[in-house]
């Protein structure tokens, strides 16, 4: 039968069992491979070297940078606005009535004929017709 | 668990979510060993901790905005490497239930497993499986990679007391177990 456990004359200033420990050790990796620690700490950073990139690129973007690449996209698209918003002001109510005119002509320069009968419009030439019921 | 004059965990936290590669390699060098101890403790295999174990600092890696108290870390990451390994322990029980028993596995012997002697070996780990898990993790954590009982406390979500206890009652265990080893701690000091 074996003795009582005793904790005492078998631990270390940290309270751990020695003894126990160092048989506990034998089922440690580097028990038998020394390296294996090194080995297992350097496939876990090189797996984790795609995240570690991504948030050093993420640490290294500033306020100013967001706006920089805001600005990137935004001031073209707002400058090529202001250029269209002013050459709409700069041509002005006049250019605006020239413009309706000029397509009201537009819609009939290619029409073949008078759009109005001669015999209807307000300053027909040649001969008045006159009916003689007309004429009293 | 840490030399005195070294880098705080939670300085080696803030920098490691910056992607500071030396930070993240000095967090792992730190809490390698204790995390393979937690995972061969849920596992009690050594392949199986070993994957454990490596995934999970990864996985630490990716949620480490989500470890609200960095100087923490310890316990944090003792958390994802039992929820890893249970999962892992899962998985495999699984596959051996839809594939083929355990008994018919042929395991190739790795270097190592060649070298020690098979029978030492076994007898550790039948051992070490005889007790609760949370023992295992205990023993593992205090005599073989000398945490203190308020570090295992804090990792292991126990009252401090708990801790002492469960180490007692592991150790008791294990000197038991092991009686009959050659090399035991008791063996030995028959022979004296």
């Amino acid at each position: 039968m074996r003795d009582e456990f005793d904790l005492a004359g078998r631990t270390d200033e940290m309270g751990r069992d020695m003894e126990l420990a160092d048989v506990l050790r034998r089922l440690a990796p580097e028990h038998a491979d020394p390296n294996y620690w090194m080995r297992f700490r350097e496939w876990v950073v090189r797996e984790a070297a795609g995240e570690l990139a991504r948030r050093r690129l993420v640490a290294h973007l500033t306020v100013s940078d967001v706006m920089s690449s805001w600005a990137r996209a935004l001031l073209p698209t707002a400058a090529l606005a202001a250029a269209l918003a002013g050459i709409i002001l700069m041509r002005g109510p006049e250019d605006h009535l020239q413009q309706m005119v000029s397509v009201e002509e537009l819609l009939v320069s290619d029409l073949e004929g008078e759009t109005i009968p001669a015999t209807l419009g307000p300053d027909t030439s040649g001969p008045a017709i006159t009916f003689a019921s007309e004429i009293f | 668990m840490k030399a005195s004059e070294a880098p705080e965990d939670d300085d080696l936290v803030r920098r490691a979510r910056k992607g500071e590669e030396l930070a993240f390699s000095q967090l792992v060098e730190r809490y390698q060993r204790a995390a393979y101890s937690v995972a061969y403790s849920v596992t009690g295999s050594r392949e199986d901790a070993e994957d454990a174990a490596q995934e999970s600092f990864l996985v630490a890696l990716q949620r480490l905005d989500e470890c609200r108290n960095p100087e923490r870390f310890a316990g944090w990451l003792m958390t994802i490497v039992r929820n890893r390994s249970r999962n892992l322990v899962r998985r495999e029980t699984l596959r051996e239930t839809d594939q083929l028993p355990s008994a018919a596995r042929s395991k190739v012997p790795t270097p190592d497993r060649v070298a020690e002697t098979a029978e030492l070996r076994e007898m550790l780990e039948k051992a070490l499986a005889g007790l609760p898990e949370v023992q295992r993790q205990i023993v593992l954590l205090h005599d073989v990679e000398g945490w203190k009982h308020r570090e295992i406390a804090e990792a292991l979500e126990l009252p401090s007391g708990t801790v002492r206890s469960h180490l007692h009652f592991a150790r008791k265990s294990l000197r038991e177990a092991l009686g009959n080893m050659p090399g035991a701690p008791d063996q030995e000091r028959k022979i004296q």
